[in-house]
């Protein structure tokens, strides 16, 4: 790998975490290139714990970490690149938002006057304009959410860690806040996010890395993942006029193993082990008349990713 | 880079201003600060007091200073009340074998306590009022053994222990590691921030000592002393509250990096210093309180009259001179901020263990 390429990736090399006996991390071997990245684990997997070894919160057992070809022991280069917004719900006691990120900005050398420039705009990212002057004590949730994105986004960086980002805001807010990593993430910059809520993770994310007691189980983008997971046949949904003439129809391919016709009649759920060919076939299927009206894959998203990697154990939530 | 630090210090200083100095959970250092100052304030308007009181007694019962002074031994109660008059206060016992009178006189600034047995004059008790150096003396020993050792020392583990452990507890330490300052520069901050408040608070509190207790003074009595050792004294105690707060403080920013439990280092370091004067010379170097009794103004042997007890906290042993105790409080000090910087160089955020 050349240097250009390093430099603007997130590498960690065989990198372990142990708490005592208890494992954080292990073994953990990634490469990660700008955009969305979602990490996605039951409680324990490892999610909080990979986020602070990349941003030096904890250092590793073994192995070496590199952002964007820096060492995470040196925050005094690290966080002019990088920001992180962490789970802890807590505040330095008596501070407006506004002082809050002001404050911590001014340790990064701007002058007074683009500190009160760029807090301002951070916090009118986050449509936190009118509360910018009141006690952080005194915020709501999803406030104190979005004052901790303000603070994360203040100094631009090209790498953003986000714990659990997208807890305690409402709909509107969440909605405001992706766009705001889709933003970031076009203009070529890292956007790593942990969540739980999986749909979310679907939507927004451009790779998905999958923690499992502390092991990384799968990472990619999540039709790449999903395409590897031969054990598990693809399974597409098709609407059609003539579901049971095209049930048979599909069913002569030898890569299907399953076909179920839908109560209605109107569709049928059909699995493949082999996805390229059952689309192409499919397209000769569709001269026949069968009135196909649409077509979708079922299972190669995150939550189905999570459920047959993780097992179904918060896959619903 | 040397100017970006130096900026980041200063930073860091504000920052830590507001925590130190207006926190809530910090009212108890001003209490322990302002202890001795009530103390002193107490012992003044006592003094002042008394000696109304004195005066008062005096124009009631008329007697001058040689007068009382010409009274000798083996007089007769006859003859005292003859020279001197009647007393202000008398009191009288009476034996099967003897009778014992007490009588007080007072020449408006003494109180001179004669004592009869049988008529006679046997015991002369005088009891001056406080001079300058007699409290000097007790200020010597109230300001070694209670404000160095306790206020000052626990002021500090109040003050520094928490710069770092406070900010875990607060879970709020980490929006300091995650901007682009060294550990280091952070750490240097944060103490000299803690030193900046401590400094303030307790020097404060010194100096309010001081004029707490020349409050029953006559100002003649002040200026003379002024014009002596007087701005000498006061310069040396505002130098070394300066100097335990640095000592102090850097060995608790040391112990709240190192410890996740303040009390048992502060406990370790409290009976350490307590049993300073009676370790080998070269331990001794590695306390703070050995620094400090080598500055402090009031020097050793105090005054053969005090109590054994007040003698042997005033007393240092083998002190070393001001210029040495000065190197090897701020190579201590020097030595424990390094160690400090160390830990906080490898300081990992784990709130759910701390």
């Amino acid at each position: 790998m050349s240097n250009g390429q390093v430099s603007d990736r997130i590498v960690l090399d065989n990198v372990s975490r142990f708490y005592g006996e208890v494992l954080g991390v292990n073994r953990v071997t990634l490469s990660v290139p700008p955009g969305i990245t979602s990490l996605v684990g039951p409680n324990g997997s490892g999610k909080t714990t990979l986020m602070n070894l990349i941003t030096g919160l904890v250092r590793p057992t073994r192995g070496s970490i590199q952002v964007l070809g820096i060492s995470p022991s040196d925050p005094e280069k690290l966080f002019r690149v990088c920001a992180y917004a962490t789970q802890f719900d807590s505040f330095p006691r008596g501070m407006t938002g506004f002082q809050f990120i002001y404050s911590y900005l001014r340790l990064s050398g701007m002058s007074h006057d683009d500190c009160q420039r760029t807090t301002a705009f951070a916090i009118g990212r986050v449509n936190l304009g009118d509360a910018a002057h009141r006690k952080i004590a005194g915020y709501s949730k999803g406030m104190r959410q979005r004052i901790k994105l303000a603070q994360a986004i203040a100094h631009d960086p090209r790498v953003l860690v986000l714990d659990e980002p997208l807890n305690g805001l409402d709909p509107l807010v969440r909605a405001e806040t992706i766009a705001l990593f889709r933003e970031f993430a076009a203009e070529g910059r890292h956007v790593i996010v942990s969540s739980h809520i999986l749909h979310e993770v679907d939507t927004i994310s451009d790779q998905v890395i999958l923690l499992s007691n502390g092991y990384v189980v799968a990472e990619g983008q999540i039709r790449g993942v999903r395409e590897e997971m031969s054990e598990h046949p693809m399974q597409v949904i098709i609407r059609c006029t003539r579901a049971s003439v095209l049930a048979s129809r599909v069913f002569e391919q030898d890569h299907v193993v399953e076909v179920r016709l839908h109560a209605d009649g109107g569709g049928l759920l059909v699995k493949t082990r082999d996805a390229d060919r059952f689309y192409r076939a499919l397209n000769h299927l569709a001269l026949d008349g069968v009135g196909i009206e649409s077509v979708a894959p079922a299972d190669d998203n995150v939550n189905s990713l999570y459920e047959y990697l993780i097992g179904g154990e918060e896959s619903t939530r | 880079m040397i100017s970006q630090w130096l900026s980041q210090i200063g930073l860091v200083i504000r920052l830590e201003m507001r925590k130190t100095f207006f926190s809530r959970r910090g009212l108890w250092v001003y209490l322990l600060a302002l202890a001795p100052v009530l103390i002193f304030l107490g012992h003044s308007l006592s003094e002042i007091s008394n000696r109304k009181e004195r005066q008062a007694m005096n124009a009631a019962h008329p007697v001058s200073t040689e007068t009382l002074r010409s009274i000798q031994r083996g007089a007769t109660l006859e003859e005292v009340v003859e020279k001197v008059g009647q007393p202000f206060a008398k009191m009288e016992f009476h034996r099967p074998r003897a009778s014992f009178d007490i009588y007080q006189y007072t020449d408006g600034e003494s109180v001179y306590v004669f004592g009869f047995q049988n008529d006679r004059l046997e015991n002369i008790d005088r009891r001056d009022r406080d001079t300058i150096p007699k409290d000097s003396l007790i200020f010597a020993s109230v300001f070694q053994f209670f404000y160095l050792r306790l206020a000052i020392f626990f002021g500090c583990v109040g003050v520094f222990t928490n710069l770092f452990r406070g900010e875990m507890l607060d879970k709020s330490l980490h929006f300091y590691l995650l901007t682009p300052i060294r550990r280091e520069i952070l750490t240097v901050g944060k103490f000299l921030a803690g030193l900046i408040a401590t400094v303030t608070i307790f020097c404060t509190s010194t100096f309010l000592q001081l004029a707490a207790l020349s409050l029953h003074f006559t100002g003649s009595e002040i200026s003379e002393y002024l014009a002596g050792p007087g701005w000498g004294h006061v310069a040396s105690y505002l130098g070394v509250t300066a100097a335990a707060c640095l000592g102090y403080g850097s060995i608790f920013l040391a112990a709240g990096l190192l410890f996740k439990n303040p009390i048992i280092p502060a406990a370790t370091v409290l009976v350490w210093e307590g049993m300073n004067m009676f370790l080998p010379a070269a331990l001794k170097k590695v306390s703070v309180i050995f620094y400090l009794q080598s500055l402090s103004p009031v020097v050793a042997p105090p005054d053969a009259t005090l109590p054994a007890f007040q003698r042997l906290l005033l007393t240092s042993a083998e002190p070393v001179s001001g210029a040495w105790a000065v190197l090897g409080l701020i190579t201590l000090t020097v030595v424990v901020l390094a160690v400090a910087a160390r830990k906080a160089r490898k300081l990992e955020i784990n709130y759910s263990t701390d």
